[in-house]
């Protein structure tokens, strides 16, 4: 059975008797351990599926991504991004600071932009290498996210306390993009689109249900239109928003390390696929027996539920490789 | 004159920075910090009454919601700017001396991490707690915490990290800060950063809240 039958299946509500599906964030650590810098992994299609393919093989990954940094669309949109060699892409320009600019803001061609283009390239190599046997998870930045890489995360939050015109204008802007580039990505052979929209943890309730619940909700009804499924990643503790985000029909939920995986359940229930949860600090830092442990706890806990063991964000570079395999090592039974 | 210092405390609470701010929707059209602290210092109160009574009372109680999680970044956001804009009244006594401060915060995250909005909310805080505060910005290495921390003898120095792979950064940092001036007490903070971490890189002090670093920085001066 392949892994994207394997996929397949466990979204059906079948669980593979010999596995749990592992899908770590790899980013930083996966440049590394195909022998890249990260500046080469964000800036290349060829380097990054060259590296996650080198590290799902070796770490025996049930999908693969496309996952690089934040500011594909930032830099469609116009602004400038650079590449330290060891570091996240840099992006310090904020090419949106007035409503002027918003209204001046134009959507951009997801094919005519070089970062775009070089994500949609690396699903199309991806698709060529895997044959459709591995799951590829495509990714967008989510409409809050984007609007902060835009204008600012300090300026665009207290925009939003103070300017709807302002943020309902971007955010529609950014909807926009985010559908075309995960249209194109589902076209060039992504089966999971991930929707990154990390800053979301960091507004209340209301103001999610305000400005970003129905654009999440548009993004992915688009994204399955297309044919895709659909995974949703906030960084930090999203236990507040969980009412929220069961009320539309997202397919994969990421639950970063601050989240308790049970409540989660209660909430979102049966049906959402829970992706995590082992902290990303613990994986760097404790030994490998310990890692094994913990995954092995919450893979107990999760038994007969839909459910995908991940750390709650991304793997650390410095993660040595003993402990990303402990959770592997975990999961197959 | 108490009465004003309340909504003075107030308004930085919950985030009413002027009349012509629309926020909160329910102040609307009301007066904000800016012009009842204005009309504070007219009236006679002594600019360190408004600071102590008023501005930093609202600081803390918005500091206390957010540790609670009652509230989130884009409240603490909206009083810190009402604050930052009543203390432009306050500018002069501090110049002259009429009000004093009660120590100096250098902070700034960590080199390789270009994430302001933690460092920013603890800066906020603390100012908002009656410190002076050197903003050092984003990508700040060991020279130039320890340069900072020359020119602010006594002073002490926070660090902040979002990035689980920038937050390593701190042990150099804290190592190379106490190397250069023994006896600086520091402070971390940021996503991935922990108790446990705090510990490993001979750190000060650990908060996972910007209101943890105020009880600390104010207890130490106490």
């Amino acid at each position: 059975m392949t892994k994207t039958q394997l996929f397949n299946q466990l979204c059906e509500g079948t669980f593979p008797g010999d596995r749990v599906l592992f899908r770590p964030i790899l980013m930083h650590f996966a440049a590394r351990f195909g022998g890249k810098t990260y500046g080469a992994f964000a800036s290349d299609h060829k380097t990054l599926v060259d590296c996650n393919l080198k590290a799902m093989e070796h770490f025996d990954l049930d999908m693969v991504g496309l996952i690089s940094d934040p500011y594909r669309e930032t830099s469609a949109f116009g602004a400038k991004v650079t590449f330290p060699a060891e570091a996240v892409p840099i992006c310090k320009e904020i090419i949106v600071n007035s409503l002027e600019d918003v209204k001046n803001l134009k959507n951009p061609d997801v094919y005519k932009s070089d970062r775009t283009l070089d994500r949609i390239k690396g699903a199309e190599l991806f698709q060529k290498k895997l044959k459709g046997d591995v799951p590829v998870i495509g990714w967008i930045e989510g409409p809050l996210a984007e609007a902060c890489d835009l204008a600012g995360i300090s300026n665009m939050l207290m925009y939003l306390m103070t300017d709807p015109d302002f943020c309902n204008l971007l955010m529609d802007k950014c909807v926009k993009t985010a559908k075309d580039f995960a249209k194109a990505q589902i076209e060039a052979g992504c089966q999971v689109i991930g929707i990154g929209d990390a800053i979301c943890s960091q507004i209340d309730a209301l103001t999610y249900d305000t400005y970003v619940k129905d654009r999440h909700h548009e993004i992915i009804n688009y994204i399955h239109e297309c044919g895709g499924k659909v995974k949703l990643h906030i960084c930090g503790n999203i236990t507040h928003l969980l009412p929220s985000i069961a009320e539309y029909n997202v397919d994969i939920l990421d639950l970063d390390y601050g989240v308790d995986m049970e409540e989660a359940f209660e909430i979102v229930g049966p049906e959402v696929i829970r992706c995590g949860n082992i902290s990303p600090i613990l994986v760097e830092e404790r030994k490998a027996q310990e890692i094994f442990d913990a995954s092995s706890l919450l893979i107990e806990r999760e038994k007969g539920r839909k459910f995908i063991l991940s750390a709650g964000c991304e793997i650390t570079v410095i993660t040595k490789h003993e402990n990303l395999m402990a959770m592997r090592k975990a999961s197959i039974f | 004159m108490e009465e004003l210092f309340e909504k003075i405390a107030h308004c930085v609470e919950f985030g009413k920075i002027n009349l012509a701010s629309p926020y909160p929707p329910d102040m609307k059209g009301q007066v904000g910090a800016d012009e009842l602290t204005k009309q504070a210092i007219d009236a006679g109160a002594e600019p360190d009454d408004v600071l102590k009574k008023g501005l930093v009372v609202g600081m803390e109680k918005i500091g206390i919601k957010f540790r609670d999680n009652k509230v989130f970044v884009p409240q603490v956001l909206m009083s810190a700017k009402a604050m930052s804009t009543a203390m432009e009244h306050l500018k002069p006594f501090f110049e002259s001396g009429a009000v004093k401060r009660k120590g100096v915060f250098v902070i700034g995250t960590v080199a390789g991490d270009l994430h302001d909005i933690g460092k920013n909310l603890v800066s906020m805080m603390v100012k908002g707690s009656g410190f002076e505060v050197v903003d050092l910005g984003t990508d700040v290495n060991s020279q130039k915490f320890i340069e900072a921390v020359k020119q602010h003898p006594g002073c002490f120095v926070g660090l902040s990290a979002l990035l689980t792979t920038t937050m390593v950064n701190m042990e150099k940092i804290v190592t190379d800060i106490k190397t250069a001036i023994p006896g600086t007490k520091v402070l971390i903070g940021g996503a991935p950063v922990s108790e446990d971490f705090k510990e490993k890189i001979h750190a000060d002090f650990y908060s996972r809240d910007p209101q943890g670093a105020v009880d600390f920085l104010k207890r130490s001066v106490a």
